[in-house]
C-alpha cells in the first residue's frame, strides 16, 4: 500500500467526516476500518442535544463537562443539518426532543436541567400536559409534562451511512477493512501495524471509539475509552404520529419514529459483549424492561410488533470529546465523541481534521485537548 | 357444521367455523389482503405464518395473519393499509404461564409429537409448544374440523392422539419469539405470556418452503405448494379453479393430485429436474433404498397422467404477470421454448429451508450444507447438540424429512427423558436402524431432484429478492457495489432483510451473493445474524412477558 499523507482509523461517521474534509483539502487519505462491531453502524439516529437524564445518572461526576459541551451538541445538531442539504436528504427531521415527567418531582428536575439548559444557549421550554396534548396525543395518562428541546431531532443513521460512505468514496479516500494494533512514531512520520503488514502515513487520526484509548496508550495519555454495549428494538411500520424524539426524566428510554413509519425503542439498556468477531448479544432482561417502559409511556403503540432488536456499541469517556493531538506525538491526533457519539461524530470528525490540517476549528479546542488524560 | 358469516372491506363472506381467515377469503375469490409501501397487492403466501405477507386488520386492530386467524362470527375485516392507524390500548394485566418441565419440545410435527411421546411414556414431565390449532406440523396436516382425508393424515391423527395419550401437555396456538441462554423461552397463547425454563429442550421446529424467485412471485395468488396443500388438507378449500405448480420435488407431484381430485383443475406441473427415467441409475439407487416410498411416487405420477396432466420435465417457471384477475405464467422448456397460460393460483416449492432460528440463537454448531444450499445443525448421535440440554430434530436441522424426523425424535426424547432422570435410552436399535435407512432413502430421493439454489447471477434485475422491503435482486447488486464483507453489511446497506419476515426468504440470497462476491466460503457467519424476537411480537405481548418475569421475583 503506498503511503498516505493521512491515514483514518476508523470508519464510522467520525472518521468518515474527518477523511473527507482531509481528502478535500487534497491531502491523500487511506481509512481503514475493522468492519466489526461498529457504533455508527448500529445506531439509531437520534440527534442528542439536552442533558441526557440516563447520562446524568450513571455518570454524575462527568455532568459539569457535559454542561459546559451543551453549545457544542448544539453546534453539531446544526452540522448534521448541513450534511442533510450536502448529501441530499439523511431524512432528517428537527421537531425537537421530549423528556417526559411522570411526578412533580420529575417535573421539577426538568425545570432546573432546562433554567441550566438555556444558560447554555439551548431553546429548551417545560409543557404541562394540556400542552404536550396538543403536539403529543399518543402519550400514556401517566405523563403530567415534559421539556421539549427544540434543537434535537432524528435522521435515517442507515442513508447517512451510505451516503457518507459514497461521498468518501467520492472525494478519493481509499477504504480498506483491517484492523490496527498499534502505532509507532517513525523517523518519517507514523506507522501502524496490522496482520496485513504495516501501513505509512505522515500524520494519523484516531477515530476509533472504545479502541481509541488502547492505541493512545504510550504517547504521553492514558484514555479511558470504555465500550458499552447496548441494544435497539424496532417496530412494523405505524401511521406517522410521533414527531419528536422521546426520552425520560428519570428512565432510559429513546423513542422516536422513522420515515418508514417504523417506530425505534431504545434509550442505553445493556447488551453483553461477546469480543470483536460478533455482535453483542441482547439480554432478555433488556428487552422486555425497555420495550415494556415504552408500553408503559405511549400505550398506543403497543399494538404494534416489534420485527427486530440488534445491539450496537456506544463509547464513554469522561462526559466530553477528545479532540487534539496526543502530547507525545503531534502526528497523531485523536478523534473521539465519547457520548452520543452519532451526534456529535461529524462534528469532531471535522475539527480532527482541521488540527492535523493545521487550521481552526472554530472551537475552543483546549477543552478537547487528549492532555488532560496525560499520565 | 357451523356456517360463519363477516365481511372483507364491507362483502359478506360466508365460512365454515374452523377455516382460518385466509382459506375464507380465498374460497370467497378475494386473494389481495394488505397493500403494501409502494402499492403493490400481497396475499397469503406461506400459509403456515413466517411470510408475514397476508397482514389484515380485524375489528380495527391492523397486522393480523389472515393463515394463522380462524374466522369468528361477525368480525368486521379490512384490507391492511400500509401504514395503519395506532390501535394499542394499554392493558392492565395479563395472564401468564410458567413452565419448567423436564423436557420442552418446541414443535409439534412428526419429530416434535415423536420426541414427546418416548419422553413422556419415560415418566419425563413434558410440555409440547405448537404454533397452529391443532397440532400435527406441516407433514401429518390435520384438519380443522377432525376428518380424515387419507392415509398420512390418518397417521398424523394417530400420532397426534398418541401424543395426547402419553401425558404430554400439548399447548396449540403458541408463538415463541424468545429464546435465551440458558434454555429460557418466551412465547404468547392468546392473551397468556408464556415463560417457559425447561431442564432441557428440543427443537422440532421444522421448515418452511423455498420459492421460486421470478419477476412476479409476489403477486396475490401466488402461494407456496404447502400453503395450497394446508388450504385443502386443513380447511377444505381449493386455493383457485385452474392451478399450475411448479418447482422441484416430490412434494409438487402430491399435491397437485390432491388438489385435482379435489376438483381443481391443474393445468400445468412444471418440474426443474429432468425425468427419474432420464437418469436410470439414481432411480434404480432409490428404489433400492426405499421400495415402498418409491412405488408411492410411481403410484402418484400414473395417476396424474391418467387424469391427463400437462407434466413436463426439465421445465421452469421464468415470471408471472397479473391480468385482470387472471395469472399469467410463463414457463421455459429445457429447449428453451417459451409457453404462457392463464392460472387462479401458481404453486410453487424448490425445496425447504431449515427454521433454525432458535438453534442459531442459542448458539448451536451449524455447518453449511452446498447441495441443499441451507445450514445443518450438528448434532451427536443422541441428537444432542453443542448447547447443553439442548437437542433438535428433523427438518429444522437440515432436509431429512418426516420418517426420519420420527425416528430423530425417538431417540431425542429417550435421551433428553434420561437426561432428566427417566427411563435409561438403551433399546434405540430399532430406531438407528429406521433412521440409517429413511436418510439413504432421501439423499437418493433428491438426488433426482434439482433444489440446489440458483446461481443469483441468472436472475433479471428486476425479480424481487426481499419481499418486505420490496428490494430487487438488482437492488442488491447495486448494494454489493460497496463491497460489503458481509451479508449484514449489505443488510445496513440496502435494508435487505429488514422487514417483517426477518429475511427468511431474501437472507439465503444475500448470504450466498455476498460469499461468491467476496469469495469466502459460506459458513454459519455468512447469514444474517440470528436475532429476537424469532417472530414479530406486539409490544403488549412483551409487556406481559415483562410482567410475567417481574412476578418470579
Amino acid at each position: 500500500m503506498a503511503r498516505a499523507d493521512v491515514l483514518v482509523i476508523g470508519g464510522g461517521v467520525t472518521g468518515t467526516l474527518a477523511a473527507i474534509t482531509l481528502a478535500d483539502a487534497g491531502a491523500s487519505v487511506t481509512l481503514i476500518d475493522a468492519g466489526v462491531n461498529a457504533g455508527s453502524d448500529a445506531n439509531a439516529g437520534s440527534l442528542h442535544v439536552q442533558m441526557q437524564s440516563r447520562f446524568m445518572r450513571l455518570y454524575p461526576d462527568q455532568v459539569p463537562n457535559v454542561e459546559a459541551s451543551l453549545p457544542f451538541y448544539r453546534a453539531a445538531a446544526e452540522e448534521w443539518v448541513r450534511l442533510d442539504a450536502v448529501l441530499g436528504g439523511v431524512e432528517l427531521v428537527r421537531n425537537g426532543g421530549l423528556m417526559l415527567a411522570e411526578t412533580p418531582d420529575q417535573l421539577a428536575f426538568l425545570e432546573h436541567k432546562a433554567d441550566r439548559e438555556a444558560a447554555q444557549g439551548l431553546s429548551v421550554e417545560v409543557l404541562d400536559r394540556t400542552a404536550l396534548d396538543q403536539i403529543a396525543p399518543w402519550l400514556g395518562p401517566n405523563i403530567i409534562g415534559a421539556e421539549l428541546c427544540r434543537d434535537e431531532g432524528k435522521l435515517n443513521p442507515l442513508l447517512a451511512n451510505r451516503l457518507l460512505r459514497g461521498r468518501a468514496e467520492a472525494a478519493g479516500v481509499a477504504r480498506i477493512t483491517g484492523k490496527v494494533d498499534g502505532l509507532a512514531l517513525t523517523a518519517r512520520g507514523v506507522e501502524a501495524t496490522t496482520a496485513e503488514g504495516p501501513l505509512q502515513a505522515d500524520q494519523v487520526i484516531v477515530a476509533a471509539a472504545w479502541g481509541a484509548g488502547r492505541l493512545a496508550d504510550g504517547f504521553g495519555v492514558s484514555i479511558p475509552t470504555r465500550a458499552e454495549p447496548l441494544h435497539m428494538n424496532i417496530t412494523e411500520p405505524g401511521a406517522p404520529s410521533i414527531n419528536h424524539l422521546v426520552q425520560h426524566a428519570e428512565r432510559s428510554i429513546t423513542l422516536k419514529q422513522f420515515g418508514s413509519g417504523q417506530i425505534v425503542i431504545g434509550g442505553g439498556w445493556p447488551a453483553t459483549y461477546r469480543g470483536q468477531t460478533q455482535p453483542p448479544l441482547v439480554r432478555p432482561a433488556s428487552l422486555l424492561g425497555n420495550v415494556a417502559l415504552a408500553a408503559k409511556l405511549a400505550p398506543a403503540i403497543s399494538g404494534l410488533k416489534v420485527i427486530r432488536t440488534w445491539a450496537g456499541m456506544n463509547t464513554t469517556i469522561d462526559g466530553a470529546s477528545v479532540i487534539g493531538a496526543l502530547p507525545g506525538a503531534e502526528r497523531i491526533v485523536m478523534a473521539i465523541p465519547g457520548d452520543a457519539g452519532y451526534t456529535l461524530g461529524p462534528m469532531v470528525g471535522q475539527m480532527a481534521a482541521s488540527i492535523a490540517l493545521g487550521a481552526q476549528t472554530g472551537f475552543d479546542s483546549e477543552r478537547f485537548s487528549p492532555v488532560r488524560f496525560a499520565v | 357444521m357451523t356456517e360463519i358469516t363477516f365481511t372483507f372491506d364491507g362483502h359478506k363472506i360466508t365460512a365454515r367455523e374452523g377455516q382460518s381467515l385466509a382459506a375464507a377469503l380465498t374460497e370467497a375469490g378475494h386473494r389481495a389482503f394488505r397493500e403494501t409501501a409502494k402499492s403493490a397487492d400481497r396475499g397469503m403466501f406461506c400459509g403456515m405464518g413466517v411470510c408475514q405477507e397476508c397482514l389484515v386488520s380485524v375489528d380495527g386492530m391492523p397486522n393480523l395473519r389472515a393463515c394463522m386467524s380462524p374466522v369468528r362470527n361477525g368480525m368486521v375485516v379490512a384490507k391492511q393499509a400500509p401504514f395503519p392507524e395506532f390501535s394499542g390500548a394499554h392493558v392492565e394485566s395479563s395472564a401468564s404461564k410458567h413452565l419448567s418441565p423436564d423436557v420442552l419440545v418446541i414443535g409439534g410435527g412428526a419429530g416434535g409429537l415423536s420426541a414427546a411421546i418416548t419422553a413422556a411414556r419415560a415418566g419425563a414431565d413434558v410440555v409440547v409448544l405448537d404454533e397452529r390449532k391443532v397440532a400435527g406440523g406441516q407433514y401429518y396436516k390435520q384438519s380443522a374440523d377432525g376428518s380424515i382425508l387419507d392415509a398420512q393424515q390418518q397417521e398424523g391423527a394417530e400420532l397426534l392422539a398418541a401424543a395426547r395419550a402419553s401425558g404430554a401437555e400439548i399447548l396449540s396456538g403458541v408463538e415463541l419469539w424468545g429464546a435465551f441462554d440458558p434454555l429460557l423461552f418466551l412465547a404468547q397463547q392468546g392473551d397468556t405470556a408464556i415463560v417457559a425454563r425447561p431442564k432441557t429442550a428440543i427443537v422440532a421446529t421444522g421448515a418452511y418452503e423455498r420459492p421460486v424467485m421470478v419477476p412476479g412471485w409476489t403477486l396475490p395468488g401466488v402461494m407456496t405448494t404447502g400453503a395450497a396443500q394446508t388450504l385443502w388438507r386443513s380447511y377444505g378449500t381449493l386455493p383457485g379453479k385452474r392451478i399450475a405448480v411448479c418447482g422441484s420435488g416430490p412434494l409438487n407431484l402430491q399435491v397437485a393430485l390432491e388438489l385435482a381430485r379435489g376438483g381443481a383443475d391443474i393445468v400445468r406441473l412444471a418440474e426443474r429436474a429432468p425425468h427419474p427415467l432420464k437418469r436410470p441409475f439414481a432411480s434404480l439407487k432409490m428404489g433400492a433404498a426405499g421400495a415402498s416410498q418409491t412405488a408411492k411416487g410411481v403410484t402418484m405420477e400414473l395417476a396424474l397422467r391418467r387424469r391427463g396432466i400437462d407434466m413436463r420435465n426439465a421445465c421452469e417457471l421464468v415470471g408471472v404477470t397479473q391480468s385482470g384477475s387472471e395469472l399469467l405464467a410463463t414457463f421455459r422448456s429445457a429447449a428453451g421454448v417459451e409457453d404462457t397460460i392463464g392460472v387462479d393460483a401458481l404453486c410453487m416449492n424448490s425445496g425447504f429451508e431449515p427454521q433454525n432460528e432458535i438453534l442459531r440463537l442459542l448458539g448451536a454448531e451449524m455447518r453449511y450444507d452446498p447441495e441443499m444450499g441451507t445450514l445443518r445443525c450438528h448434532t451427536d448421535d443422541t441428537m444432542h447438540t453443542n448447547v447443553s440440554g439442548l437437542y433438535a430434530v428433523g427438518d429444522c436441522k437440515g432436509l431429512g424429512g418426516a420418517p426420519a424426523a420420527r425416528q430423530e425424535g425417538i431417540i431425542a426424547g429417550a435421551h433428553a427423558a434420561t437426561a432428566t432422570g427417566h427411563g435409561d435410552a438403551y433399546d434405540l436399535f430399532a430406531a438407528r436402524r429406521a433412521l440409517a435407512r429413511h436418510r439413504r432413502f432421501q439423499s437418493c430421493l433428491w438426488a433426482l431432484y434439482d433444489i440446489a439454489p440458483r446461481n443469483a447471477a441468472t436472475m433479471p434485475d428486476d425479480t424481487l429478492v426481499c419481499r418486505c422491503e420490496e428490494l430487487t435482486i438488482g437492488d442488491l447488486r447495486g448494494g454489493l457495489e460497496g463491497r460489503p464483507g458481509h451479508a449484514g453489511t449489505l443488510k445496513r446497506s440496502t435494508r435487505v432483510g429488514m422487514g417483517r419476515c426477518q429475511g427468511r426468504y431474501c437472507g439465503p440470497v444475500a448470504a450466498r451473493m455476498v460469499a461468491e462476491a467476496t469469495g469466502k466460503p459460506i459458513e454459519d457467519l455468512s447469514f444474517f445474524a440470528p436475532r429476537v424476537p424469532i417472530k414479530p411480537v406486539a409490544i403488549s405481548c412483551i409487556l406481559a412477558a415483562e410482567e410475567a418475569l417481574d412476578g418470579e421475583g
